[in-house]
């Protein structure tokens, strides 16, 4: 039988993005998110069944399997917020909010990797390592603030649209144009790499030491290239033992 | 007798028991909460040498090992290597080694720092697998607490932010602590092994530069970075020469 539809209190809604800040605390192969997002949908649920036994039910649905972006997950968040409300109210069937969590969890992952952590992050580094020459120690408020002020304002818009729209919050993040964000970012990431590289190159350079420039770019250029079958870790000694058996000449 | 930093051993108690706390949260911002970035080796080392009494050398540490790790990404179930972990614990070690040989955060230290704890980025990757382990069990109890009835069963989320932790905490205060053994072998330096250290870190900004470059995913990188890489030199060089 359907009641009129409950809703969760805007304070509790609150308490609930809060939670979503530690998604990943308790991240394990097996249920991935899972432990994170029953923890943070907790405070809403309680309000939404007040009988503790069906509340521990509802909370045990949603320590289904969950995997998604940490950021684009307060999206699907506030849409199962949204969700269970009706779910609540009788209007729909549990099922629902799995299927919403298991629908959109692989594409929203798919998308925040893609935008934040390939895009975003590199790109605000960079500026921030390039603008250190100048600002000294201020580049870490340059990475922090670029950053930030877009991952912010971007999770709690995310959790808010999750909330309003339930399943329409897939339109409002398609009419985010990540995609297109994500290929500026990398082009402004790959240019500012080109100026780091330089910086890199002149600083061996000066004063008239040319001839350590050009060491220095070769190396750059023999790491880029062996860098995919070396991994990070051995081109690092390499690096340091190339540099070890040249560095005396560098007085 | 090894070197210590200004005030003695009782300073470096205090200066490992600062490691400590500000490693072991970066530990948990990593991946656990927030993650607002706090976390980067770009403004983890700068936050952790200002808690020691360096935050240049923390600086002079941190964006190499930021360009050096730069395509580390969490994929899924995929780990990258843990440079939070290595920047904190080379962060503890150095800017200490620094302030006992009175030389502050240069780059033979630094090198000598990067060549020892490199492996800590590695390691960290196990850590987190246990931790992962570790919560697999929290995520058993929460599921049988939710069958018993309780509505509370998925509060033991936070008990997972205690093993990263802690270990990241232990491990920062062990840097600490043994960094006066790095003090003495920066001091027994002679010129020549300077300029060989020297020679070192050119070569790790080297190797770092290319890792950014290949942190960016993009078939055109390479050649976008090429042309600016060659714009800046033209004209950072045509500025020195009008000048």
């Amino acid at each position: 039988m359907a009641h009129p539809v409950r809703r969760v209190s805007t304070p509790t809604l609150a308490r609930v993005f809060v939670r979503s800040l530690f998604l990943q605390a308790a991240w394990n192969p097996r249920g991935m998110q899972n432990l994170g997002f029953a923890d943070a949908i907790t405070p809403a649920l309680r309000e939404l069944y007040p009988e503790p036994a069906e509340c521990a039910k509802a909370v045990a649905r949603h320590l289904e399997f969950f995997n998604c972006h940490p950021y684009l997950a307060a999206a699907i968040l506030g849409g199962a917020v949204h969700l269970e409300e009706r779910v609540a109210g009788g209007q729909s069937p549990p099922e629902v909010v799995s299927s919403f969590k298991r629908a959109l969890g692989p594409p929203f992952a798919a998308l925040g990797d893609g935008f934040f952590w390939l895009a975003l992050r590199p790109a605000a580094a960079l500026l921030a390592a390039a603008t250190e020459p100048f600002l000294g120690l201020g580049c870490i408020f340059v990475f922090l603030a670029l950053y930030n002020a877009v991952h912010l304002p971007a999770r709690v818009w995310l959790f808010a649209t999750g909330y309003a729209r339930g399943e329409g919050v897939v339109d409002a993040v398609r009419r985010a144009h990540l995609a297109s964000g994500t290929a500026l970012l990398k082009a402004c990431g790959a240019a500012l790499a080109g100026a780091l590289a330089a910086r890199g190159v002149l600083t061996a350079g000066f004063p008239d030491r040319p001839f350590h420039a050009l060491l220095i770019a070769s190396t750059m250029v023999l790491a880029w290239a062996i860098l995919p079958r070396l991994g990070p870790t051995r081109a690092v000694y390499g690096g340091l033992l190339l540099g070890l058996a040249l560095g005396a000449r560098f007085v | 007798m090894l070197p210590l930093p200004a005030g003695g051993a009782p300073q470096l108690f205090f200066l490992a028991a600062v490691a400590a706390l500000i490693g072991g949260l970066s530990a948990i911002e990593r991946k656990g909460a927030f993650q607002l970035m706090l976390s980067r080796p770009i403004v983890l080392a700068p936050i952790l040498g200002w808690g020691m009494g360096d935050a240049q050398g923390g600086l002079l540490l941190g964006i190499p090992l930021e360009l050096l790790f730069l395509g580390g990404v969490n994929l899924g179930g995929s780990l990258p290597d843990n440079e939070s972990l290595l920047a904190a614990a080379m962060t503890a070690a150095v800017i200490p080694a620094g302030l006992a040989a009175r030389t502050g955060v240069d780059a033979p230290l630094a090198a000598v720092g990067l060549a020892l704890l490199l492996p800590l980025a590695f390691f960290g990757r196990r850590l987190e697998r246990a931790s992962e382990a570790r919560n697999t069990q929290l995520m058993e109890e929460a599921l049988e607490r939710a069958a018993g009835g309780d509505p509370d069963a998925a509060r033991v989320n936070l008990r997972g932010l205690l093993l990263p932790f802690g270990a990241a905490a232990g491990i920062c205060a062990v840097c600490v602590l043994v960094s006066p053994v790095l003090a003495f072998v920066r001091l027994k330096c002679r010129p020549a092994e300077l300029s060989a250290l020297e020679g070192a870190w050119h070569a790790v900004w080297a190797v770092a530069a290319a890792c950014a470059v290949r942190a960016i995913r993009d078939p055109r990188a390479p050649a976008l970075a090429a042309i600016c890489a060659a714009t800046v030199i033209a004209i950072t060089l045509a500025i020195r020469g009008l000048s």
